[in-house]
């Protein structure tokens, strides 16, 4: 009899829960909108003491060039419009391969200017001066590495921890594992903003093999945020009311006749429904926020852009959200039309940065920075090497690119690893992706090696079977 | 002991694999010491762990080196043999850690001293190293892999219970855990129940009302009959073979674009109606193409494993996706009929099962041959190209009108490319730098012969002269013209083979990049051998219609257990097996390994009749027993394995909508047809790379059954995700059953619940006069029976209230609702959703 079949018996209240003993460990029987929590105080973590609450992950869809943001690479500028040498290439598999094959990429210089930011003197190019302005709050990996080398299997990678489509994504994992504190919001919220989705779609949220409960909601722009969350026409708040007493006392009734516990959680289930309905107006109504508070992200209120996502975002974790992931494309620029190194990343970057730098800013003078772990990156980076398409752009590199990390548990102000003079390859301290993962549950006071789910005659985690936390970027 | 998980696209250098986390099973015999295992996991396993398996584990391989087994460290790595049993001195592991010679262990500095010692210690004694403290291997042994018996039904004390067979060995262990079976449920109970799970529908007034009042002795049988002869049989029982098929109206991945292979999933829906035998079901999914003369449906049928993924991305390689889909389709064959979790074996041999890395390229190399996109195939071709192999269905003049146009398109092309020949000679001569970096690369690619030029330069290059040379433009415009006027046909996805098989190799640690020997086809040795075929395409290798044949053969023990524990499971909630996925050794023991295969060997003999296991089923007092809840059964049996009592199940995603349809009377019970597209909440599209429109149909197909829906993989409808439908990623062979508020706010709000709400409120206004007639007829045909007591004055007083509502605000009738009318219809409306949001209401009782 195992641990899970033991945890049943003692709750027969959930012992239908997801109709199958197998698997159900016992975290999944927190169903997350129910609210229980059947784990020690948050003070003390699923397996150790944590340093964030909250995560806010900027995933900047489509893989920013590190070369044009964050990697200032003199020997890079020396040599551009050099040749690769061929041994770099030796063994590599790229995306849009042929062209690569059959003429010999040229090393390609940025056009963008580098200059020291801050106490700790950290490089940030021209395109980001917002960010440029928090870099002593952020901590940089410039090393990071991953493994797929086309956009929807790379992020389906950074969120799932593998390239295989359908398995439960880090936000995903996160609710199981911890829950969240939101009472009537869902613990993971997806945002997204820029002229189109993730590539992959609801794959980069979803549950996977865990309960479906732990998937993460995507909130629409303008107007109610969750999908269904208004009445319909007639059904003020108080006759919504009615309508959802009347259901409760009807499923009662059944209740006891029947004494099946998934009634009961139905009849919760309502409940919270109910409070979201209500809590949902006040969430997104930002006449509440002061007017420096808007000015400083750049947000209009009504419109769908990264800025209101970011304020979101905020509004989000205040009010317990575990897991908030914004979205913001399209960040892909090999060059072709709408998508050149000029004024294409021009757009992208004054889209982002403004409320990055924001987000930071806001969060650390309501106390919450400490709390609440920022992340910011892409699925993977770009190429040092020139791509020719309509003008010179960046094709997808996967050996090494930037993101940057801040608050709860960071220790800021520092870059960790480094790459080669051109920026290739990483030479000190390289961070994989299941690194990266593994980091954050860390910060949530979950170890990736334990919070495992059994799935068709294996325990799953995260981290795949790697993982090794990240100890240059602990505080 | 923690089993893992595997990366299975290629990666790179970290391919992962168990034994970077904890050493191979291949250990000295279990006669090994005990004492001195236990100081190798003590003393020397720990040690390994944190100060060497970082570099050298089976994957890292520094300097060719793991440390993960005792096999791997006798072996060594580039400077030899690192572990020589019973020889510390001369291991180099030893001299290593001793920092006696040139290479000094581990880099970051020495050993503690005495940790050096114990390592020492332990090469000397013989280096002995325990197996992984995992659990047992599965050997031929294993009950799964047994031929299937054909128990006796065991005698019962007392027999006045059982209905058939099924029975006797259901309360066989109850008996023997002293609890009784539960009392068969009512007869109002018992016909929504059969409705919903034989049909997906719930029984109409007149439908349970005809039941209550057949008196006659096989009322019961009668019912069941009525309802396996109902063309929504297979349409409720199709469903369900879709989610193990992972049958989607998209191609998956990133772009996502539309597939059309509905005809596949009609084939099914047909296939169960007519109770095709299941193994000719199997034999003509899985190679209904080489099937002697095979007839179209045939050719359909193999949508089966065309229902893998395909990506559309740009710069992507195809031969990668391609290698993907033929693992699915192992994947998928192992999860439907043999139960295993065969995927394990892609990176290595089964850490549980007997099944090899070999032998998963060996099935792998039976679905390898398909004439599908992959290889080095350039990008550019058109998105119909990337779909092949494609049946097509047209009147014989659409067929020659396509081929008219398509020679024309050819014979343009050659023109075009006679005049790109001649403009290409004057280009090379005056071409000039202009500086322009978009032009930089223009002379380079002109020095290429045509044939050999990358798609992207041959893109850079047509872009170019598009721009200089309004003749090829307009040559060109007139090309992609024709071309967008392509005759289009309409088709569905099936299995071709290739004229001559693809090369099938092992891949290395699951890389396709990675060649490992070359593989034949084959089956799992632990399973009986293929038989010998008669099929007239044989050639000198199996193929797949010789593994659709092993798969259903006589002594093929996997096939028949797995699918009957499969069907027990829609039944009951849980399968006798309750991972219905995994027969192997992490799986789950049977509940009643008797009555498995005793179903098993019944569902063989009845001549792989479904239709005849779910009479059999059905008719059983097991299954026909009430779902209340048994508290002092319960104390012993808290899952219900033993099924004292009948589990209630939630209905699945599309059952809850068919379910609304129907009482609402507004379904539009057309079976088949193109995939429709329902009302969904505005925005429930755009979070996907496409932001795809979603036009929403018009007339009878915005009422079609749930299943109809057109399935979008990376946006799938709400109304069905939310409900655990599966996302069809890959074979699912159970669903989840999940309890969320978000499913509470589509039940109250979605814009078809309210559509449903209002028309059932005007059948219901329609059906009677008095407030407590209509109460009446609104449980009945939405629960199939009147309501209790209780329930009718707690809705009768909420009909008041909102009647007294609506009336009071007179300005409702104009603005409001759907159906509203005056303030009693308002008031109706509300009731109707409060019915359609009733537990009882998306449940099978």
């Amino acid at each position: 009899m195992n641990m899970e079949k033991k945890l049943l018996q003692q709750t027969t209240r959930r012992q239908l829960f997801e109709n199958c003993s197998i698997g159900v460990g016992k975290a999944a029987l927190t169903s997350l909108f129910v609210g229980d929590k059947l784990f020690a105080s948050p003070d003390q973590g699923l397996h150790h003491a944590p340093r964030a609450k909250n995560v806010i992950y900027l995933f900047m869809a489509g893989a920013p060039s590190q070369f044009e943001l964050w990697e200032r690479k003199p020997e890079l500028q020396k040599l551009n419009g050099e040749t690769l040498p061929p041994s770099l290439l030796e063994g590599k598999r790229f995306a849009f391969m042929d062209a690569f094959v059959k003429s010999p990429p040229k090393l390609l210089g940025t056009r963008r200017e580098f200059r020291r930011h801050g106490e700790s003197g950290q490089w940030v190019s021209e395109c980001l001066p917002h960010t440029a302005q928090v870099v002593d709050d952020l901590a940089f990996v410039r090393s990071a590495h991953t493994e797929n080398f086309n956009h929807a299997p790379a992020k389906i990678m950074m969120n799932t921890g593998t390239p295989i489509f359908g398995r439960p994504s880090m936000g995903a994992w996160v609710s199981y594992g911890i829950g969240s504190e939101a009472k009537d919001l869902p613990g993971f919220v997806v945002l997204q903003s820029g002229p189109r989705g993730p590539r992959g779609g609801a794959m980069n949220w979803a549950s996977g093999f865990l309960p479906t409960s732990h998937q993460g909601i995507p909130f629409l722009s303008g107007g109610a945020p969750i999908l269904n969350m208004s009445s319909p026409e007639g059904f003020d708040a108080g006759r919504q009311a009615a309508a959802i007493d009347a259901v409760h006392d009807l499923n009662r009734m059944n209740l006891e006749r029947y004494g099946d516990p998934e009634i009961e959680t139905r009849i919760a289930a309502y409940e919270m429904a109910h409070r979201m309905q209500t809590s949902g107006p006040e969430l997104i109504d930002f006449s509440t926020e002061s007017r420096a508070t808007l000015e400083m992200y750049g947000a209009k209120p009504g419109e769908k852009s990264f800025a209101n996502n970011c304020l979101l975002a905020r509004r989000l974790v205040e009010r317990g959200v575990r897991f908030v992931q914004l979205y913001h494309s399209s960040w892909d620029h090999h060059g072709g039309p709408g998508e050149n190194l000029d004024e294409n990343l021009d757009e992208v970057c004054l889209a982002a940065d403004r409320g990055c730098a924001a987000l930071i800013r806001d969060l650390k003078q309501r106390g919450l920075l400490e709390e609440t772990l920022v992340v910011w990156g892409g699925e993977f980076g770009r190429t040092p090497m020139g791509e020719q398409r309509d003008t010179l752009g960046r094709n997808h590199h996967i050996d090494a690119f930037t993101m940057w990390f801040a608050g709860g548990g960071v220790k800021p102000g520092q870059s960790i690893g480094e790459t080669d003079e051109i920026g290739f390859s990483p030479v000190k301290d390289p961070v994989h992706v299941h690194d990266i993962q593994a980091t954050i549950l860390h910060l949530l006071g979950i170890d990736h090696e334990k919070l495992t789910f059994r799935f068709r005659g294996r325990d799953f985690r995260l981290t795949d079977v790697g993982g090794k936390v990240i100890g240059k970027l602990l505080a | 002991m923690k089993m893992t998980a595997k990366t299975l696209l290629p990666g790179r250098r970290r391919i992962g694999c168990l034994a970077a986390v904890f050493a191979a099973v291949t250990a000295p015999a279990a006669a090994e010491d005990a004492a001195k295992i236990r100081f190798f996991e003590e003393r020397v396993r720990p040690v390994l762990a944190a100060n060497c398996l970082q570099c050298h584990n089976d994957q890292a391989k520094m300097s060719g080196l793991s440390l993960a087994s005792r096999e791997a460290a006798m072996l060594g790595g580039s400077r030899g043999s690192a572990v020589i049993p019973g020889q510390a001195e001369e291991s180099l592991l030893v001299q290593a850690i001793e920092r006696a010679g040139e290479l000094k262990m581990p880099p970051a500095g020495p050993l503690p001293a005495d940790d050096a010692a114990a390592l020492a210690e332990w090469v000397r004694q013989g280096a002995a190293w325990a197996s992984a403290p995992s659990r047992p291997r599965a050997t031929a042994d294993h009950w799964a892999f047994q031929p299937v018996r054909r128990p006796e039904p065991p005698p019962l004390r007392d027999a006045s219970r059982a209905r058939n067979a099924i029975d006797h060995f259901i309360q066989a262990k109850l008996e023997e855990k002293g609890i009784a079976p539960s009392p068969e449920a009512d007869r109002r109970t018992l016909i929504r129940r059969l409705s919903l799970d034989l049909t997906g529908l719930p029984p109409t007034r007149e439908e349970a009302a005809a039941f209550l009042e057949d008196r006659a002795p096989g009322a019961y049988e009668r019912a069941v009959e009525r309802l396996l002869a109902s063309p929504h049989y297979g349409e409720r029982w199709g469903r369900r073979w879709l989610d193990i098929a992972r049958y989607a109206d998209s191609n998956g991945y990133s772009i996502d674009g539309d597939r059309s292979i509905w005809r596949y999933r009609d084939w099914v829906i047909d296939a169960l109606n007519r109770d095709m035998p299941f193994d000719r079901f199997v034999i003509e999914q899985i190679a209904g193409d080489l099937l002697p003369e095979p007839t179209e449906a045939q050719l359909i049928a193999t949508g089966f494993h065309r229902n893998t993924m395909i990506n559309g991305e740009g710069g992507i390689d195809y031969e990668q996706y391609r290698v993907e889909a033929v693992v699915d389709r192992v994947n998928t064959t192992g999860a439907a009929f043999l139960g295993l979790t065969v995927g394990c074996a892609r990176c290595h041999d089964h850490k549980f099962d007997p099944i090899s890395q070999r032998e998963f390229y060996r099935l792998y190399s039976f679905f390898n041959n398909i004439d599908e996109l992959g290889g080095n195939i350039p990008d550019g071709e058109g998105p119909a190209f990337k779909m092949q192999p494609l049946l097509e269905f047209g009147k014989p003049e659409d067929f020659a009108r396509r081929k008219a146009v398509e020679q024309q398109i050819e014979a343009l092309e050659a023109e075009l490319l006679q005049y790109q020949k001649t403009i290409e000679q004057d280009w090379q001569s005056r071409f000039e730098l202009s500086g322009d970096s978009v032009e930089e690369r223009i002379p380079a690619i002109l020095e290429t012969p045509i044939e050999a030029r990358a798609t992207i330069d041959r893109n850079l290059l047509s872009r170019f002269f598009s721009k200089k040379d309004p003749a090829w433009k307009a040559r060109l415009d007139g090309i992609r013209a024709l071309r967008g006027a392509l005759p289009k046909l309409e088709s569905t996805l099936v299995m071709r083979e290739l004229p001559q098989p693809r090369e099938s190799y092992i891949h290395v640690q699951g890389d396709f990049t990675r060649k490992g020997d070359a593989v034949g086809p084959g089956t799992l040795a632990v399973l009986p051998p293929l038989p010998e075929s008669d099929s007239p395409n044989r050639r000198d290798l199996p193929n797949r219609l010789d593994l659709a044949r092993w798969l259903v053969s006589a002594e093929n023990p996997m096939t028949p257990r797995v699918t009957i524990n499969r069907l027990w499971q829609r039944y009951f909630g849980a399968g006798i097996v309750e991972t219905e996925n995994d027969f192997g050794s992490q799986g789950a023991a049977p509940s009643h390994p008797e009555l498995l295969d005793w179903l098993a060997s019944e569902f063989v003999r009845r001549g792989w009749s479904l239709k005849a296991m779910h009479r059999l089923i059905t008719a059983s007092a097991t299954y026909r027993q009430s779902a209340a809840a048994r508290p002092e059964a319960a104390a012993a049996d808290p899952a219900n394995r033993l099924l004292a009592r009948q589990n209630r199940l939630r209905l699945e995603a599309e059952i809850i909508r068919d379910a609304g349809l129907t009482v609402s009377g507004l379904l539009a019970p057309v079976i088949g047809g193109p995939s429709v597209f329902p009302p969904q909440p505005a925005g429930a599209g755009g979070f996907t790379q496409v932001d795809r429109e979603w036009k929403t149909s018009a007339g009878a197909d915005r009422y079609r059954r749930g299943m109809y829906t057109f399935f979008r993989r990376s946006a799938a409808y709400p109304g069905l995700a939310l409900f655990d439908a599966p996302n069809a990623q890959a074979s699912t062979t159970r669903r989840n059953r999940s309890n969320t508020p978000l499913q509470a706010l589509t039940l109250l709000n979605d814009e078809a619940q309210t559509e449903f709400a209002a028309s059932l409120a005007k059948r219901v206004l329609a059906s009677a006069d008095s407030r407590g007639e209509r109460i009446r007829f609104a449980f009945e045909i939405c629960l199939a029976r009147p309501p209790r007591e209780d329930e009718q004055q707690r809705m009768s007083q909420y009909l008041a209230r909102m009647t007294d509502e609506f009336a009071s605000e007179g300005e409702f009738a104009s603005e409001g609702g759907s159906a509203a009318g005056s303030p009693q219809e308002a008031a109706w409306l509300a009731a109707s959703r409060v019915m359609l949001n009733l537990d009882e209401f998306v449940t099978r009782q």
